[in-house]
């Protein structure tokens, strides 16, 4: 399975998008009490890209994350990572793309308590059970500014730190796509910046495709686009300019 | 607030389940053993008071010194005529009540395995409350009456032949007459009746009887009566109304059958304690993980009393729930083990069960008990939550009791719990009062490990985890920290398996010990290749067996050993053998401290060889004299010519005399076994089967004739069913903790839904998670076991000591053991086996936005 998921996945050629979404829809419950989170979302995610995805509560921005990463799955319409139609895939071979594929950083920090910081970066690969590229490990480990922070465990290190944790833990399997369900949301602002700059970094020095979904406009500020949702339906979609006006934009759509 | 606590186990309802599981086991051994003893007390009563319902007086000899089987020798006829001569004796009858066999013609018994077998003589319908269902009393030499289950059991009908053995040759007889008491079993005992001077014969008891029944003319009362006919006997015999002859037999049954409540109370104990420990753990942690809602409800205003009031609640309602589970469970079991029993043909003799009020009484008071002391600590760290705790995330942990603290505590436990066990086994406390001291101190000894064992089991968990972590790769070594996150709880789930393998390996040992203890007797004490013995070992054989041993071709000598109890003064009852002096030494070969095997030769009247034991309990030495009461109501003195060494396992017990002496003066004429010597160069087997064909011809197809190789056999078969039976009731203790190491599982589980939802969304498939459950499951249980053994061990290696003068030697059944580690690593698959699905299971998307 592995290998045909890698084969799969270099069938999409450089100048394709790396993430392919057509005719999203997602109905949570049924009958009256039914609710339309997506409603016809067709959307694509360029390779080395930072996309933000915002929208007011109950816009579906999440949903759309969740789908997208494979965590849900869709009532109608279908998702692409690297050529692979995700849509239709079963747990384990979700499972095996989320490892091989998938980068995640969440809003808490979801570290586990139990293993150093080192362990909890290389907890990807070794899932998989895959020997780690020492280079690539020490090169993000330094990145993230936790070269002196290795052994620590997670009870040991502050918000801001465990969060770099978690993002060099999504950054060392070198995903096709990296999805950030509002990691500064339990931050305070200097590690808010600290995070979205290595997020940045990461796009700009090794190509990273990164999808955060945020409803804080000066983090959506740090991405080259900016995607807002209203409805279960997309309704904007440009490069985001300031967070000044990302904030004007929010603000019409109530 | 009871409301909050009814709607918390109402919202748990799985976990309050698991949780009133860890009590219904013990509760349902102890109302299981209540409705058991309760309803065969009353049926035995029932037996004895239907058979004098027509006997106004009995005369019994009096039990001078309690013989192992309870047997009392008979008395002389002569003293009938002098009770028909009392005034207001309308009829006097005097009857014989003997253990013997009963066979159908293929020599196969007609009993149950188990039960004993009665010869006896019918009495004169003016006192039998015997009926006879079918046929009439037997009235001729050849006739004989059989009850009517025995009758059933062995296939038997009237006019069918049986064969009976008593203290000689088997005869055969016909049955005319099938009987029965009231509708009621005898437990499956079987009783034959024939008539008094056959039963005589049979028994050997001519010119004697073992009871005189006496119907009153109606003149005076059974008392006054009672009064009269002991004025004219002698004071060595026990003259009684019917009904308290009756309340007498009853209770000598009631203690005799104590120590098999005393047993079951013992294993309920046990269960009990397990389950404790589950539910201090599950307090203890749900109390923990609900921090946050204590803090809101301080914040509302509850007080601290409120608080605990509600944990404790809960506490009770579960003790209620189980209390009643098991009340149920435990008639159940009752009702199981009484047709267990039937279907093994030893029917208890009760028709219905009796569920006593203090069997519900007691079933509530020990569940609601045990889970009210199990919630006491916990619901007092529910007290310790600050309001603050309401806004804090996640668990909190509090009441951190200081390290010196707790060594302290666990110090002083410990030491009191081996001060008690150490007081029993060098105080020689026998009994209730021991089992009950060693339990206590048992107690506390676990109780004040599981203490200390948060800081024991670090290292220990690194230990067992090495392997796992080898097999198990990332997962195993998660499941290694995991097992360690919280040692307190991790320490108490497998304190409770560690309960029950300790206790499980030191039986294992300790039954070890004994087989190769016999073993090593029968190596190197008997001399003699071939033993004679009753059926099972338990009943002695006719000292005609070992005569016509003596003659069969190939045999060079042989001797029968019988066994006695007797009282020496300052020393209480002492078992007493005898030897036939002539041959002793050829088949015995016996460890002396002073004297030699001759000794053993020139035994006569008034000599004695006595244990290097009475040596010292009574301080006598050769040439010594010393008074001792018999049986039979003599004192003969007895002069010590020799002391054997301890190490013969009790197998001549305290005194050895020679065999004339022990049947004049200690009124013993059976043998217990006898031990053939062949004559040197043939072959063994053949002389037993020669030794066997002339029993057989001879008409003692009861004697078992047995080489060395199938003794030991038999002994082991013993030793193992009991072996067998106490793992059965210990495995209800073991179950208890797999259940504490189910739902400490789940509650952690529960704990880490956000760190599951995690690694299953970096990529981690629902094996791995399965298999992390499982291992942290395996690693738990292992500790558990490993503690255990450590515990059996020391505590086998520490009863062994004192036993050790007794011939007794431990070995450690080491294959046994390691397969008790391995099956304890199976059994924590098997407690992981919902969890683990359960985490497997778990939604991503619900474990990560979970908050």
């Amino acid at each position: 399975m592995e290998a045909t998921l890698e084969q799969r996945g270099q069938e999409g050629s450089p100048a394709a998008p790396t993430v392919v979404a057509r005719g999203l829809e997602r109905v949570f419950g049924e009958g009256e009490a039914a609710v339309r989170a997506l409603d016809g979302v067709d959307v694509q995610f360029e390779r080395g890209r930072f996309t933000s995805i915002m929208g007011p509560s109950g816009s579906g921005k999440s949903t759309l994350m969740h789908i997208l990463a494979g965590l849900d799955r869709p009532t109608a319409g279908t998702v692409e990572v690297e050529g692979i139609e995700i849509t239709g895939l079963d747990d384990r071979e979700l499972t095996e793309l989320r490892r091989d594929k998938l980068g995640f950083v969440f809003q808490f920090f979801n570290l586990l308590p139990v293993l150093t910081a080192e362990e909890n970066i290389l907890l990807p690969l070794t899932i998989a059970k895959r020997s780690p590229d020492r280079d690539w490990v020490d090169l993000v480990i330094d990145r993230v500014g936790l070269a002196d922070r290795r052994e620590h465990r997670p009870a040991e290190l502050s918000g801001g730190q465990q969060q770099r944790v978690a993002v060099a833990r999504a950054l060392v399997t070198k995903p096709a796509v990296l999805f950030a369900d509002e990691p500064t949301g339990n931050l305070d602002s200097k590690s808010s910046v600290d995070v979205l700059e290595l997020l940045r970094g990461a796009v700009d020095e090794f190509g990273q495709t990164v999808i955060m979904v945020t409803h804080e406009p000066d983090a959506a500020a740090h991405g080259d686009r900016l995607i807002a949702l209203r409805d279960g339906r997309l309704v904007h979609d440009a490069p985001p300019v300031s967070a000044d006006a990302v904030i004007e934009l929010l603000k019409t759509l109530g | 607030m009871l409301r909050l606590s009814l709607k918390n186990l109402f919202a748990r309802k799985w976990r309050t389940a698991m949780t009133a599981i860890a009590v219904v086991f013990g509760i349902a051994l102890v109302s299981g053993t209540y409705v058991l003893t309760d309803t065969t007390n009353e049926a035995f009563d029932d037996i004895f008071v239907r058979s004098n319902e027509r006997i106004d007086v009995t005369v019994t000899p009096k039990e001078q010194v309690r013989q192992f089987d309870g047997s009392v020798p008979a008395f002389p006829d002569r003293f009938l005529k002098k009770v028909r001569a009392v005034d207001g004796v309308e009829v006097a009858e005097g009857s014989v009540f003997a253990t013997g066999s009963i066979l159908n013609l293929e020599n196969e018994s007609t009993g149950a395995p188990f039960a004993p077998q009665f010869i006896s003589s019918g009495l004169a319908p003016r006192l039998s409350s015997v009926e006879y269902v079918e046929g009439k009393r037997a009235t001729g030499p050849g006739e004989a009456a059989l009850d009517l289950e025995a009758a059933k059991r062995g296939g038997v009908e009237i006019g069918d032949r049986i064969k009976l053995v008593g203290a000689g040759p088997a005869r055969p007889f016909e049955v005319v007459g099938l009987t029965q008491l009231g509708g009621a079993s005898f437990g499956g005992t079987s009783i034959a009746q024939v008539t008094l001077s056959v039963a005589q014969e049979l028994t050997d008891r001519r010119g004697r009887f073992d009871q005189i029944s006496v119907g009153g003319d109606g003149s005076v009362s059974a008392e006054d009566l009672r009064d009269r006919i002991a004025e004219v006997l002698p004071k060595d015999l026990l003259v009684e109304t019917g009904s308290e002859n009756a309340d007498r037999q009853a209770s000598e049954i009631r203690d005799g059958l104590s120590f098999l409540s005393i047993a079951l109370f013992a294993f309920a104990a046990i269960s009990l304690l397990v389950g404790s420990f589950v539910i201090f753990n599950v307090f203890s942690i749900t109390v923990a993980q609900r921090t946050r809602e204590f803090g809101m409800l301080r914040t509302l205003g509850s007080s601290r009393r409120q608080i605990l009031a509600t944990v404790l609640a809960e506490g009770i309602l579960i003790g209620l729930i189980a209390s009643g589970l098991g009340l149920v469970a435990g008639i159940g079991l009752a009702e199981g083990l009484s047709a267990l029993l039937s279907a093994l043909g030893a029917d208890l003799p009760g028709k219905s069960l009796i569920v006593a009020p203090r069997t519900i009484i007691a079933s509530f008071i020990v569940g609601i008990g045990v889970t009210l002391v199990s919630s006491l600590i916990p619901a007092y760290r529910a007290t310790r939550v600050p309001p603050i705790a309401a806004l804090s995330e996640g668990v909190l942990q509090t009441g951190r009791i200081r390290l010196w603290v707790r060594a302290l505590i666990s110090a002083v436990m410990g030491t009191a719990g081996v001060a008690l066990i150490a007081w029993v086994l060098i105080g020689d406390i026998d009994g209730g009062a021991g089992a009950a001291r060693i339990g206590a101190g048992a107690v506390l000894l676990v109780v004040a490990i599981s203490i200390f064992s948060p800081r024991l089991i670090q290292p220990m968990v690194r230990m067992i985890g090495v392997p796992v972590r080898a097999v198990g790769g990332l997962t195993g070594r998660l499941a290694t920290e995991n097992a360690l996150r919280t040692p307190s709880r991790t320490a108490v789930t497998s304190a409770a398996l560690m309960i029950g393998i300790a206790l499980v390996s030191f039986v294992t040992i300790f039954a070890s010990g004994l087989n190769s203890s016999v073993t090593d007797v029968i190596d190197q004490n008997l001399e003699g290749e071939i033993v004679l013995q009753g059926p099972g070992g338990f009943v002695p054989i006719p000292p005609e067996a070992a005569r016509l041993a003596g003659r069969a071709r190939g045999v060079e000598a042989v001797s029968g050993v019988r066994y006695g109890q007797v009282k020496v003064p300052g020393s209480g009852e002492r078992p007493i053998s005898s030897i036939e002096p002539k041959s002793v030494n050829d088949v015995l070969d016996v460890d002396w401290l002073d004297g030699s095997p001759r000794q053993l030769e020139e035994l006569s009247r008034g000599r004695a060889v006595i244990s290097q034991g009475l040596s010292q309990r009574a301080d006598l030495k050769v040439g010594d004299r010393f008074r001792v009461l018999s049986q039979a109501g003599t004192r003969p003195k007895l002069e010590v010519t020799g002391v054997l060494a301890s190490g013969n396992l009790d197998l001549l017990g305290d005194i050895v005399v020679d065999e004339r002496s022990m049947v004049r003066d200690f009124g013993v004429t059976e043998d217990q076994f006898a031990l053939v010597k062949v004559v040197p160069g043939s072959e063994v087997e053949q002389v037993k089967d020669r030794v066997a064909n002339k029993l057989d011809r001879a008409g003692f197809p009861t004697v078992e004739v047995l080489n060395q190789e199938e003794l030991k056999d038999r002994q082991k078969e013993q030793i193992n069913a009991i072996l067998a039976l106490i793992y059965v009731l210990l495995a209800l203790a073991v179950i208890v903790s797999l259940v504490g190491i189910v739902v400490t599982l789940i509650l952690s589980i529960y704990e880490r839904t956000r760190e599951l939802g995690m690694v299953r969304a970096i990529g981690m498939s629902r094996r791995q998670v399965r298999r992390m459950v499982t291992y942290e499951a395996v690693i738990t249980a292992v500790l558990g076991a490993v503690a255990g053994l450590i515990l059996g061990v020391l505590f086998a290696f520490l009863m062994g000591i004192p036993l050790e003068g007794e011939g007794f030697v431990l070995s450690y059944p080491i294959g046994t053991l390691a397969l008790i580690l391995v099956l304890s690593a199976l059994a924590g698959v098997l407690a992981a086996i919902y969890p683990a699905r359960k985490a497997a299971k778990l939604d991503i998307l619900e474990a990560i936005a979970y908050e």
